[in-house]
Order: C-alpha cells, then sequence, then structure tokens
C-alpha cells in the first residue's frame, strides 16, 4: 500500500523535473520565414523562449554605405518583401527629407495608392497565414484571390509584381496608365464586401475565438517598453499611427480612423487589421475621387543640387539631359551634410531611415529601424506560460517578416 | 503656375520635419546643463550626452516629460580617422505631443563602452546586441550580449568602416572568373558563407568549418 504511494508521488514529481528545449525552425511552416525559436518546454508549457534572428541577414544596411542614395531604391524592395511599394515609399521620402526637396501633388497622390494597396496586401497575407497556422485553411485561399488582384494591380503600376522599385528621388518614376483608374475603382468597391467575407468566417467563430481571446496578452506597459509599432502597438491601447501623427503625403486631407484594441491579445491585433484593411480601403476611395493632375517627380526642385533624374524621352533626345541621367546614375550629386531620421507607417509598424550624410554622394551611415526586429522582440517576455499550440496564436498574431527583421 | 504647384517646389512640406521638439531639448538641457548639447536639423533635435550620465539623461525624459515610447537604438562610426569615433543613438518618442527627441552619445575607438539603457526601456536589449555585433560596442550590465544577426563565429565587426564590402578571411566572398579561380585557390572555388545555412550559425553538425567544406 504504502509502496504503491510512494510510487505516485515519484511520478508526479518526475514529470516536472526535466525540461525539453525544443528547436521551432528556421524551417518551421509557422515561423513564415526564417525564424528560429528555443524554446524550454515543461510538458506543453513554454518556460522559455529564445528568438534566434539573422538567418537571412544581407547586410543592408552595409550595402547602403557603398551606393548613392538612388542605387538603393531596389535593396528597399526586399526590406518587407510583402509590402515593397511600402518600402520604396517610406525610403524616398526619408531621401527627400535629407536633401530637402518634396514631390508634386499628384506623385504624392500615387504614393498614397502604393502605400494603401501594399498595406492591404500585407494585411491580407498576414490574416491568411495566420488562419491557416490555425487550422482555418479556406481564408488562405480568399485572401489570395484578393492578393492576386492587387499584384495586377501594382503589375500595372510599375511593371513588376513583387520588386516594384517604383519611386524615385522627389517623385515617382511613371504616371499611371489610364486603365489602371477602372481596375482600381473595380478593387474599392469590391474589397469591403470581401472583408465582410472573413469577418464572417473568423470573428464569430468559436474555435477562432478561443484560440486567439485572452492569448499574448500584451500590456500597454509593455508594448512602449519594447517599441512595438503598428497595428501590435495599437491593439494595446496606444494611439500612435505616424500617418496621423506626422502626416506625409497629404494624409492630413484624406478621412480615415486609426482602429485602437483595449485588451492587447491575439484577437485584438487580428481585429485591428481587419479594421485597418476598411480604412485603406476608404482612403483609396478618396484619392481615387481627389487626385490632382500635373507632374509626377519635382524636377524643378533641386535645381542646385541636380539630385532628380531627368525625363528619359529627354535623356535620348537632349545632350543636357544625357549628361544629367550621366551624372546622376554614375558618380555624384552631393548631399547636404546632416542627419535625418524619418518614419513611415509601414503594415508591419514604423518603418524608419536614419541618414547620416558628411556631403559627398554616399549616405556614411544607413539605419534601417524594422518594425518586425522590435516586434519580434517582445516574443522572449510574451510567449512563457502559454502552450505549444499558443505559440503559433501569438507567431500569427505579431505578423512579422524577416526580411525587414535581419536587413 | 498655380500657388499651389510653385508650393511643394521649394522645400520639405512642413509635417516632415517638425518631429523633433527643441522645447523639451531646451528642458534636458536645463535640467543637465554640464553634459548636453543640442543640435538640430530638418527639424530632428539632437541631444548630445556624455555616455556616462546617458541613461539617467534618458530615464529623465521618459519620466519627467513623458518621452516613453522607445523607437531605436543604433551603433555608428564616424570613421577610423574620427576621435571619438563612434556613436550610440537611441531615439525616445512622446505620444502626447507627438515629437522625438535623438540622443547621442560619442564614444571611443579604444573599448567602445557605455552603460545598457535595458533598465529604462526593455526593448533596447536586442538593440544593443546589435550594435555590439555591427560595430563592437560593449553595453556595460547588459545580461546577454551576444551577436544577433551575424553567426556566433564571426570575427569582425562588419560596419565598421575599414571592414571590405567583399567580407574578409572565411567569409570572405569568393572571386569568380571564367574558367577558374583568381584567387589561386587552385580551382576550387570556396563556398560562400552565409548565415542562412544550416549549421553556420551554431555549429555545423559534422564538425566542417565554413573553410573546407567542399
Amino acid at each position: 500500500m504504502s509502496d504503491t504511494r510512494m510510487m505516485d508521488v515519484e511520478v508526479a514529481e518526475d514529470r516536472h523535473s526535466e525540461a525539453m528545449m525544443i528547436n521551432m525552425g528556421p524551417q518551421h511552416p509557422s515561423t513564415h520565414g526564417v525564424l528560429r525559436l528555443v524554446l524550454e518546454l515543461d510538458g506543453e508549457e513554454v518556460v522559455s523562449c529564445d528568438p534566434d534572428v539573422g538567418f537571412l541577414h544581407r547586410a543592408k544596411e552595409k550595402v547602403g554605405e557603398t551606393f548613392s542614395l538612388h542605387k538603393f531604391i531596389p535593396y528597399t524592395d526586399r526590406l518587407d518583401y510583402l509590402a515593397p511599394l511600402s518600402n520604396n515609399v517610406a525610403y524616398a521620402l526619408s531621401a527627400e527629407k535629407l536633401m530637402g526637396i518634396s514631390c508634386p501633388p499628384r506623385a504624392q497622390a500615387i504614393r498614397v495608392i502604393c502605400h494603401e494597396l501594399s498595406r492591404i496586401s500585407a494585411h491580407l497575407l498576414g490574416l491568411g497565414a495566420y488562419a491557416m497556422d490555425l487550422g482555418a485553411m479556406t481564408i488562405f485561399l480568399w485572401t489570395f484571390r484578393e492578393r492576386e488582384t492587387i499584384y495586377s494591380l501594382i503589375e500595372r503600376i510599375c511593371g513588376a509584381r513583387f520588386t516594384t522599385s517604383y519611386t524615385r528621388i522627389g517623385g515617382v518614376e511613371r504616371d499611371l496608365p489610364e486603365d489602371f483608374w477602372p481596375l482600381l475603382q473595380a478593387f474599392v468597391k469590391e474589397m469591403p464586401g470581401r472583408v465582410d467575407e472573413y469577418e464572417g468566417m473568423l470573428s464569430r467563430n468559436k474555435i477562432w475565438i478561443q484560440r486567439t481571446q485572452g492569448v499574448g496578452v500584451i500590456t500597454k506597459e509593455q508594448a512602449l517598453q519594447y517599441g512595438l509599432t503598428g497595428p501590435n502597438l495599437r491593439a494595446s491601447g496606444v494611439e500612435y499611427d505616424v500617418r496621423k501623427a506626422h502626416p506625409y503625403l497629404g494624409y492630413e486631407n484624406y478621412e480615415f480612423d486609426v482602429p485602437i484594441g483595449t485588451e492587447g491579445d491575439c484577437y485584438d491585433r487580428y481585429l485591428c487589421r481587419i479594421m485597418e484593411m476598411r480604412e485603406s480601403v476608404k482612403i483609396l476611395d478618396q484619392v481615387l475621387n481627389t487626385i490632382p493632375d500635373g507632374p509626377v517627380i519635382n524636377r524643378e526642385g533641386d535645381a542646385e543640387l541636380k539630385s532628380v533624374l531627368p525625363d528619359k524621352q529627354a535623356v535620348l533626345t537632349n545632350m543636357e539631359a544625357l549628361i544629367h541621367q550621366f551624372m546622376v546614375g554614375t558618380t555624384d550629386f552631393n548631399m547636404p551634410e546632416g542627419e535625418v531620421y524619418f518614419s513611415a507607417e509601414n503594415p508591419k509598424g514604423e518603418l524608419g531611415f536614419y541618414i547620416r550624410s558628411e556631403g559627398g554622394f554616399k549616405p556614411t551611415r544607413l539605419r534601417i529601424r524594422g518594425p518586425s526586429f522590435a516586434n519580434l522582440q517582445v516574443l522572449t517576455e510574451l510567449v512563457p506560460g502559454h502552450m505549444v499550440s499558443d505559440v503559433m496564436a501569438i507567431l500569427g498574431s505579431i505578423d512579422f517578416v524577416m526580411g525587414e527583421c535581419d536587413r | 503656375m498655380t500657388e499651389s504647384e510653385s508650393q511643394y517646389k521649394n522645400a520639405v512640406p512642413a509635417s516632415m520635419v517638425d518631429h523633433g521638439d527643441p522645447m523639451a531639448a531646451e528642458a534636458v538641457h536645463a535640467e543637465f546643463p554640464d553634459v548636453t548639447r543640442v543640435e538640430e536639423f530638418r527639424g530632428d533635435v539632437r541631444v548630445h550626452v556624455d555616455p556616462a550620465r546617458e541613461v539617467e539623461v534618458i530615464r529623465w525624459a521618459r519620466d519627467q516629460i513623458g518621452y516613453d515610447l522607445f523607437i531605436d537604438r543604433m551603433g555608428a562610426d564616424r570613421g577610423e580617422d574620427a576621435d571619438p569615433r563612434f556613436d550610440v543613438i537611441t531615439l525616445v518618442y512622446n505620444l502626447k505631443t507627438d515629437k522625438r527627441l535623438i540622443f547621442m552619445a560619442t564614444l571611443p575607438e579604444e573599448e567602445p563602452t557605455t552603460p545598457t539603457l535595458i533598465g529604462v526601456f526593455r526593448g533596447a536589449e536586442w538593440f544593443e546586441r546589435e550594435a555590439y555585433d555591427m560595430y563592437g560596442i560593449r553595453f556595460e550590465g547588459h545580461p546577454d550580449l551576444r551577436r544577433i544577426l551575424m553567426p556566433e563565429h564571426f570575427p569582425d565587426f562588419p560596419l565598421r568602416r575599414e571592414y571590405p564590402m567583399e567580407g574578409r578571411g572565411d567569409f570572405a566572398a569568393p572571386r569568380r572568373a571564367i574558367g577558374g579561380t583568381v584567387d589561386g585557390t587552385d580551382g576550387k572555388v570556396a563556398v560562400p558563407s552565409h548565415p542562412g545555412q544550416p549549421g553556420e550559425k551554431h555549429g555545423d553538425p559534422f564538425g566542417r568549418t565554413p573553410g573546407n567544406r567542399t
């Protein structure tokens, strides 16, 4: 009798005695890229989590120091590779801030279209992949249907679907084609209904709610301490959106709301993204109705510095323009000395560029402040205490992309 | 030319260059007159701080004047000839006034060391690891100062100015030429070492080193 009891006690103790280390990633499907999590498990419960990043490091900051500002534009496509247009816009704005030039109203409106299209596209992928990780396969297929529409639109904008490199310092590469507008109109008309469909599948879905509500709660204090930005910060109840705080590209002229969460759990982050998509569609609709005519690149603005590329047609016919193009492309335009930081509200959060110039044509420091880097760090505090299956729910709701985390 | 057309041609829109807060910088300067110097460019306000008192100043800015959102902490290099050579730049944001402050501490080339900011902002941990990884700047009191983006056995600090673009030693990019190699490796082309390769970051399971993998 007593022996049996002894045995019971031993088993019970043994169950908790040994922690198990588990490697999640870098090839795990729910890590959405090459993120490796070293998890210490006690049974099904996570005791500690050590995210291991850097597998996608491509030395972008080093590369940035060897080029002139123009040549870095294609590299920004690969930062947040789910929203390349957004990165192009953020980088062009930072460069313009350093050069002290601005872009024409029509180019600003086009950039807003780029910004919001890529926001919808990135949120769609985040939502689809998130739902698939938690077992709702249908949403993934549906979101990719809409992403296909967006990619065709992006193809109309710049000729490429993925590696866009669309912006130039002082404007954008070319004006939008005539047949773009009806396509965008159709998309704007159709999209709210599509978002309703996703919401109909998830927002009141009992399984979805049980997997996400109350899971992975980020408090307001934590969010501020870790430097979270974007939907992750706003889901925790902090009202900070760069588009509202420091309206760039004329965002002050568009009417839109910034959705704020209350709990800071996975469900709130999901809802924030859903609502942001609706707001983006609203902005697109307004741009459609208000876009002004005019040039799309500011060629007169920097007659002194000559940093803006000349018109391609002029390059082919005009000697002056050819020399100008050659100078911008090969050797130099001298940048003003100084240091600027500019950040734009990207789908994942605040994407900032800190550019230090000591004159000359190459920046001496090009810091990329990728929002996913900060957003991922919170996992060390967020994941412990949850079950293993919750890790997927938390990862999906953070919605990171390794391209801009590892840079 | 209409008025709106002529406007954009002059300068950056005002909403893009109003991020800094000269008033707050003045407040910091009034509180710590001996350690700060204020600089402004395109609306960004930079406060130069003595590295020894940097943490104290940023803590004061967080608690007293509301700069409570941590944005960024990074290293920077002014070049081999410069003295002091390195910068540690910290960006914090005030959610109430929607302004940003940039703190800058300069460090010497020999043993660049500064106290860690983790006590003020937990999120500084990874950012400081990155600054260490890229520049070799050490942060006193950091609990876990390892490399973060580069492989653990990487010998250099790659963002220092003197580090060549094509890498060095085991991590040098192979030079390829048609019909053979130009770097005298007898026709063998070294496999480029990439942190994304399995085993590269945490040791190879078969004990191979990046140099001899074929």
